[in-house]
Parts: structure tokens; sequence; C-alpha cells
């Protein structure tokens, strides 16, 4: 049994030392990735980047300098052109209406983490014709799960009436519970309440609001085969749209408002699991930006969702550069408890790529056999340890040392 | 022969073991206390909201309570064993090989158990007057990693406690620490959930650390 | 007659330091044997591996037949053991610490506990940390006797007692062993303690064993001679059967196994002059220092 609990906490250490070692080489040797930033200019009709804090250079990279660049980006940096005077009066042939530039504004972000992240179960339903100025947070939660309740959050009770209402005017709509997916905003720093776009069971779209108490439920149509991933509702102040949507095909879609119109624009495919998505909207155009670990591609397009122009530009990551290939040469592997691409806690384990490290644990394999040799310990005693050198390299190495193999019998 | 090995630790840990698991109670007591207040003077909703969109933890307070339990047990279980190397008397008995630190061991754990159920069964028990199954759930499973943590400490503690040799029980020590830090990763309600049954495994194979610091101390180990 | 504890080419090694070589030595069944060394000679260390506390460097140690590393549970209850300084577990009283131990032993022997135990002057509930040392050691002895073991393994059973104490332990020990034939193996750094308790004597010093014998065989054979010497600087040879010699002034002891008259055959043919020679009765401890020698 002694053996048994000393593998155990090798094999603790090890784990340990996979988490640490990484994490010092990196705070360490990490160099900071400058990611290009690019927008669409509604002016020069191609995409402007700025590259770290000095580069500033067209689709074409053309050199230019950081005047040029913000002029050639007034939707951007409107402020900044206003306070030195150099914003036009029109652009394209359309005069340059301030109320016009700050509704069509808008900005939508999903960050990989905020996709892989525990959800939460309970929602509140605002009112969404109060009357009131501002949006009053609802006095209860709701949930759906075989059926909607709305709990009382001061008393923890659920409100039978209010639950059997909502539940069948959604059953009569023909609601497949569960609830799969419950996507709004369910926060009161909005313009207004819009309620909650719901997927089914059956992969059905519903949108759900109250209006004075009473439940108004609308199902959307959905083409055959059509499933959404992800929903990310927005509140722009041009009301064009409900929200975002994410097909199961990695398609970006949006829900208009009032028609229920599902337009899938024309854009690259994008995997909400490992890339950032920004969403750009102003008086001229559309830009999306999908951000993956190595490369960017943006898209942008017309006010009538066409595609316009696209960009694409990639670069190293810290494993292809010079600290992640000595990296890959020494630790066969890297375990970290987080993710930049997940809100979850998991045990997440990165290999090495190439088989560098392999040979460098065969090294190490080759060092402890001379030290086994030189104080002529008995070989077959040493046999698993070596085994977990050749497996687990340094870090078998560090940890057999100090869980020593000394036994007497 | 396991009753008398039982008793011995019992009176050993007894006075630590209730004042832990009161002073454990009293902290939860406090918790609900505070939200009952926060319910009062902020409204119910606004507690759910903050929670439920916000990441608010209600009981944060009680994150390295079960922590400090496992060590506090470890080292008023382990420590009198050293002095004048008194474990001897323990591997005398007649008992096979490791059984009479394992029985040590198993009362320690157990002990910690009973405490940390009560916690729990308090903690889930007046969640429930004032949330629904779905918060109270994610609470538990937030706490979840800080309890296995408790177990995680004493088992470590009584590796490194009875570790013969200085040098080594410092790093041992250290090694110890550094693998806690993955209970305590910081992560939002809930965020544990998919690690939770790896930890789990994890802990339970930590219970027979303490038999390899014992085996070195029986040998001599310096 | 079996030998309850055996011990073959018993060598160990501290590092590089080297404590005992090839040491052999037998305990008989219901005998009483002391061991005595001076200090550094490995007796704690010999105890140790005996205890199963320590893996010895090569060589092995039997206890009722069975590797001291490996004692099953069953020999262990046989064997009782007194740990140097006689520490027991301190945070039990000596109600808490009978009823503790008396599940463990089917031999328990409550009456002989509490037989010693009342002669103490502590409280109930008094725990064992407030007792003095020779309180502790009533204690300790009364646990050993209570478990009735076979054989005792006693590590300096006079650490820390007064005179009385120590009279006590020898008392008991000796009329518990002798009617129930119980082995004991013990040493003491009293040596006029141990004189009155064993039978046998097994003397050690680095590296070697000395003396393995009954006491009475080597106080019989082990002798002392004083004289005094004519000529102040008298040289005195040393020869093979001279163990040891005393030299203040012209003041010598000689200490050796062999007769009178071998010792005068030397003083005869180194032509060595003396005066006031006599054989000087010896007790265990002037033997003992003797054959070992003053620091």
């Amino acid at each position: 049994m002694e053996k048994i609990s000393r593998y155990i906490m090798i094999f603790i250490a090890v784990i340990t030392l996979a988490i640490f070692i990484p994490k010092l080489y990196w705070t360490v040797f990490e160099k900071p990735i400058r990611k290009p930033i690019m927008h669409y200019s509604c002016i020069s009709k191609q995409f402007m980047i700025n590259r770290g804090e000095k580069e500033w250079t067209d689709a074409k990279g053309n050199q230019c300098s950081r005047d040029e660049y913000e002029r050639m980006l007034p939707m951007m940096f409107t402020k900044q052109l206003l306070a030195s005077g150099t914003l036009p009066d029109s652009i394209n042939g359309t005069a340059l209406d301030m109320r016009a530039v700050s509704r069509e504004k808008s900005f939508f972000r999903l960050k990989v983490n905020e996709v892989d992240a525990p959800a939460p179960r309970l929602y509140p339903l605002f009112e969404s014709r109060s009357g009131r100025a501002q949006l009053e947070l609802p006095e209860d939660f709701f949930r759906i799960t075989w059926r909607v309740d709305f709990i009382d959050a001061a008393t923890n009770q659920i409100l039978e009436e209010k639950s059997q209402m909502f539940s069948a005017a959604l059953f009569h709509n023909g609601f497949s519970f569960p609830a799969k997916l419950i996507s709004g905003l369910p926060t009161q720093r909005k313009s207004c309440d819009e309620g909650y776009l719901i997927v089914d069971s059956k992969e059905q779209l519903f949108h759900l609001k109250m209006i004075k108490g009473k439940p108004l439920v609308k199902k959307v149509d959905i083409p055959d085969g059509l499933n959404f991933r992800y929903i990310g509702c927005v509140d722009f102040k041009n009301k064009d749209f409900y929200a975002y949507l994410v097909s199961g095909k990695n398609e970006i879609y949006i829900l208009t408002q009032d028609d229920y119109k599902l337009i899938k624009w024309p854009v690259d495919r994008y995997d909400p699991a490992t890339c950032d998505l920004k969403i750009y909207g102003d008086l001229f155009n559309y830009t999306v930006i999908i951000e993956a670990e190595d490369h960017i591609k943006a898209n942008a397009l017309s006010p009538d969702y066409q595609l316009v122009d696209t960009f694409t530009e990639s670069w190293k990551t810290k494993e292809q550069l010079q600290e992640g290939k000595i990296f890959a040469s020494i630790f066969p592997a890297q375990l970290s408890m987080k993710s930049d691409n997940s809100k979850f806690v998991r045990f997440y384990f990165t290999p090495s790529k190439g088989t560098n490290w392999l040979l460098f644990n065969m090294l190490l394999l080759v060092l402890h056999f001379a030290w086994l040799y030189v104080r002529k310990a008995k070989l077959k005693n040493h046999w698993v340890d070596m085994g977990i050198v050749a497996v687990s390299g340094i870090y078998g190495v560090i940890a057999i040392h100090l869980f020593q193999n000394k036994f007497f019998d | 022969m396991w009753e008398s090995v039982f008793y011995k630790e019992w009176l050993k840990i007894r006075w630590f073991i209730v004042g832990y698991t009161l002073l454990g109670i009293l902290c939860i007591g406090y918790l609900f206390l505070t939200l009952k207040h926060n319910f009062a003077f902020t409204g119910g909703k606004n507690v759910w909201n903050t929670m439920l969109f916000q990441g608010h933890q209600f009981y944060s307070l009680f994150k390295y309570v079960p922590l400090a339990g496992g060590l506090v047990i470890a080292i008023t279980q382990y420590l009198p064993e050293t002095i004048n190397k008194r474990l001897k008397l323990t591997f005398h008995l007649p008992l096979a090989e490791n059984n009479g630190l394992l029985l040590m061991q198993a009362f320690g754990a157990g002990s910690l158990l009973i405490a940390f159920l009560i916690f729990g069964g308090l903690f889930t028990g007046f969640s429930l007057i004032y949330f629904p199954i779905e918060i109270v759930a994610d609470a538990i499973i937030t706490i979840l990693p800080w309890l296995l943590a408790g177990f995680a400490a004493y088992f470590m503690a009584a590796l490194v406690v009875l570790e013969p040799n200085r040098v080594f029980r410092f790093l041992y020590s250290l090694v110890g620490g550094c693998f806690l830090t993955i209970y305590f990763a910081s992560a939002g309600t809930a965020a544990y959930g998919p690690a939770n049954s790896g930890l789990f495994v994890l802990t339970v194979l930590l219970s027979i650390a303490v038999v390899f610091s014992a085996y070195r101390f029986r040998k001599g180990e310096m | 007659m079996n030998n309850v504890i055996e011990c073959n080419n018993l060598t160990h090694y501290y590092g590089e330091k080297l404590v005992f070589e090839n040491l052999n030595f037998q305990v008989k069944e219901g005998s009483i044997l002391g061991l005595l060394g001076k200090n550094g000679t490995g007796k704690t260390t010999a105890f140790n591996i005996l205890n199963g506390f320590l893996q010895s460097t090569g060589g092995n140690c039997l206890a009722f037949g069975e590797d001291t590393q490996r004692l099953s549970p069953a020999t262990k209850a046989r064997i009782g053991f007194l740990i140097e300084g006689h520490i027991q577990y301190s945070f039990m009283n000596i109600h808490q610490i009978e009823k503790f131990y008396s599940r463990f032993y089917p031999r328990w022997k409550s009456a002989a506990y509490w037989e010693l135990i009342s002669k103490l002057n502590v409280s109930p509930t008094q725990k064992i940390s407030n007792m003095s040392c020779g309180q502790r050691s009533q204690v300790a002895l009364g646990l050993i006797l209570a478990q009735d073991p076979d054989l005792l393994i006693l590590d300096d059973f006079s650490m820390g007692l007064d005179p009385g104490y120590r009279r006590l332990f020898i008392d008991y020990l000796r009329e518990y062993a002798k009617a129930e034939n119980k082995t004991i193996f013990t040493t003491s750094h009293i040596i006029q303690d141990m004189e009155r308790l064993i039978d046998d004597v097994l003397i050690i010093d680095y590296n070697k064993v000395l003396v393995q014998s009954p006491v009475s065989e080597f106080m019989g054979s082990f002798r002392r001679f004083d004289f005094e010497l004519n000529k102040d600087d008298t040289e005195l040879k040393r020869e093979p059967f001279i163990m040891n010699i005393e030299k203040v002034k012209n003041k010598v002891e000689m200490y050796t196994f062999s007769p009178e008259s071998d010792v005068k055959k030397y003083l005869d043919d180194n032509k060595i002059l003396v005066s006031n020679f006599a054989q000087v009765k010896m007790g265990l401890e002037d033997a003992f220092i003797g054959l070992t020698g003053k620091y």
C-alpha cells in the first residue's frame, strides 16, 4: 500500500507541476501578440487596419498617419473628427445628420467564453408597456421547465395564475416544453423591453413578451432543418432587428422586428465555440469581425445586408512563436483549470504539438537511468518510475524525487 | 478494536471538532441573517437579480471554512503523534500494518464529513426557503469544491505532519498548497460543474497519502 | 528452549558512519537479558530495529520467529514495549488509557494495572501530561503488566526516575517475569538497577559484542587486580590477556579474564616490581567500566 500511496502522490505532484510550471514559464516568456484592429471605410471603400500603437494602413498595406486613418473612418471617430473640425458634411452623397448617425450606430460583441458558460435558468420578464419612463425590475422571475413558472422573489412562491396563463399561451402556440434556450436582455438598462426569444425542445423559435400583464407569444417561422445554437438579443436605436442568431451550421442571421423575418447574412461561417465575434453597425455599413486564435476575418455589409468587402489576416499564436516551440520541446503538455474560451472550470489538458518533448523525455530518462546506475540501485524497483519519466518528462522527474523511491522490502 | 482507535481519536479532537462545527453553524447562521436583512432592505427581486446576473454569492464567506476544518483536524490528530514519536505506540498495537493509521484517518475524515453534512444540510434547507431549486443547485455546485478542499487539506496536512524529514515537510507543504489552489480557481457561480467529479476522484485518491509518510516514519527516515 | 529474540549479522550505518557490524545475539525464553554499552554504541538503534522502527542496513532480527520489520498482529500482542522516557498518550487520563488499550489485548488483566495505579496519588481525571516522570512511568509499567506479554522490550526503564520508582519497577518486573516464565530484553543507564534485574548480560562496544553470558558467569570470570608500582614510570606492556589498565601515578587497576597466576607471571616476566597487590571484588558497573574503559 505504501507504493500505491507513493504513486498517488506522484500523480498529484505531476498534476500540480503541470499546472504551475507552464504558468510560470508563460508569465516569464510570453510576449503580447498584437492583433490587428480593422474597420471598413465608407469613404475609401476598403478596410483600414490599425496594428499596434504605431501602424495604420489600408487594405493594400499602404501606410498612413493616424489622422488619415481616423478621417477614413468618420463613423468610428465621429467625436474626434467633430472636435478637430474635419468631419465632412456629407458622405457618398448622403448628408450627415447627427441624429441619423447616432441612431444607426450599434455594437455587438460575443466572446467565446460567454458561449461556454453557466447559464442562469431564471429570468425577469419585464412589463413591456408599463407607461413608465424607466423599466422596472419585476417582482417575479420565470423559468421554463415542463411549464412556465413565475416565482415571486420575496416569498419564493409560485404565482399559479400567472404561471398557468403564460404556460397556456405558449402551449397554444405550439411550444414544446421544456425550453432549450432562453435569450433576452435581463437588465433595466435598455431603451425598452422586447421580451425573450425562446427555443423549445423541438428547435422551434418563439418570441415572448408581457404586455399589461398578459402574455404575447409569437411563433417565428423557421425553414426546415434550421436550428440555432446561440441567440444574442440586442437593443439598438434603429430597432431594425431583435437579435443576432447563430445557426447550427455556424451562419449568422438576424431576426427583424415586427415582421419576424429571418435573414441570413452573407458572411463567413463563424464558430462561437472558438471565435470571438464583433459586429459594428453604422449609417453606411455593418462590419462583422470574426477573430480566431490565429487569424481574423472581417466582412463588410451594405445597409441592405449585401457583402461589399472582406479582409483576412493571420498571425502566429504563442505556440508557433519561438517561446512556444521551446515550450513544446520541454513540456509534454500543459494543464489548466481555466481557459480563455470558457467560463467553466475543467481540467483543460493541452498536449504539446510535435514530438520534440518526447526526445527531451528520453534524454531525462537516460539521465535518470545513469543516476540510478551510479547509486547501484536495483533497476527492477524503478521500472514504473522510468515509465513515469518517459511519459510525463520533467514533471515526472521532479515528482519521483519529491516522493522518494526508498522501499526496503 | 476500531472502536478503541476511534475512542482515542475522539478524545484527542473532540473539543476541536465540536467547536469547529459550532463555528461553522454560526457562520451559516450569519450568512442567512445577512440574507434576510438584504431581502428586507433591498427587496427579494434585487437579491435574486444580483445573484442571477451579477454573480453575487451570498455564501462566499464560507469559502475557506472547510479548508480550515481540514487543517485543524489534521493538526490536532497528528501533531500529538509526532511529539516524542508517539506514533510508535500506534504501530505497536496488534493491528495489521497500516490499519491503525487508516482507522485514524477514517475517524478524522468521518468527523469532517459529519460536520460538512451538517453545514450542507443547514445551507440547503435555509436556501430553499429563499430560493428556487435552480439557484440552490448552482450554489451547491459552487460550494462543492470548497468542501472537497477541506478533505484534501486534511489528507495533505496528515502527510506533511507525519513526514519525519524537515526538508520534505516543507516541500510537501509547498506541493500541497499549490495543489489546493485547484479547488479555488476564481470562477463564477456553478462554473465548477464539469470539474467537480474529477476533483472528487483526486480527493478520494489523496485519502491514503498519509501511508507514505507513515512508512518513512516507521523505517526511521531522518 | 526457544530463542524468543534472535538477531543475525545485524549491521547498521547512519549514512557513512558505522554503528555496528555483524552483531549476533539471542535471547532465550524465560531469560532476562540486559544490554549494556556506552553511549553511541547502538543500544537505541538495536531497540529501534527490534521494534520495527528502523530498517537495518544488513542482517535481520526475529521475534518469536517473525521478522521484526513485519510482525503479525498476533505476535505484536505478545510483545510489551516501553519507549525510552515512558512515552505514552499524554492526553488521556488513567481511566481512558486503560480503556483504550484493554480492547486490543485478549489477555488484558485490569487488576494488575489498577493494583499499581492505586498506589499513585492522582485524581481520576488527571491527564498523563500533568503527571510527574515517576507517575508516568508507573502508568507505563501498569499498562505493560496488564497486557500480560510474553516478551517485554524495555528501552531504559530507569530514565528520569528517582530511586524509589526504580526499585518499584525492578521488583515488579522481576516478580512478573519469574512467576510466568516471561522474557525480558532491557537496557538502563543505571547499571546497579540492571544488576538487580537481569540474569544474562550482553555488553557491546563499538562494532562488536564483548560479552554475552549469564551475569554470574561474567562476574565469576572477569577480574580486577589492583597494585602499586614501585617506580611511577614503569611501562606496562599491553598483552592480549589484559582487557584494560587504569593507571593514576603509581596506582594501577588491571582488568582481565585470566587468573591471578597469569597476572603474576606477566609481572615477573616483565620484571615489574609492585606492592599492595590484591584482587578487588567488583559490582556489575565496575566490571562494565573496567571492560569498556572510562571515556
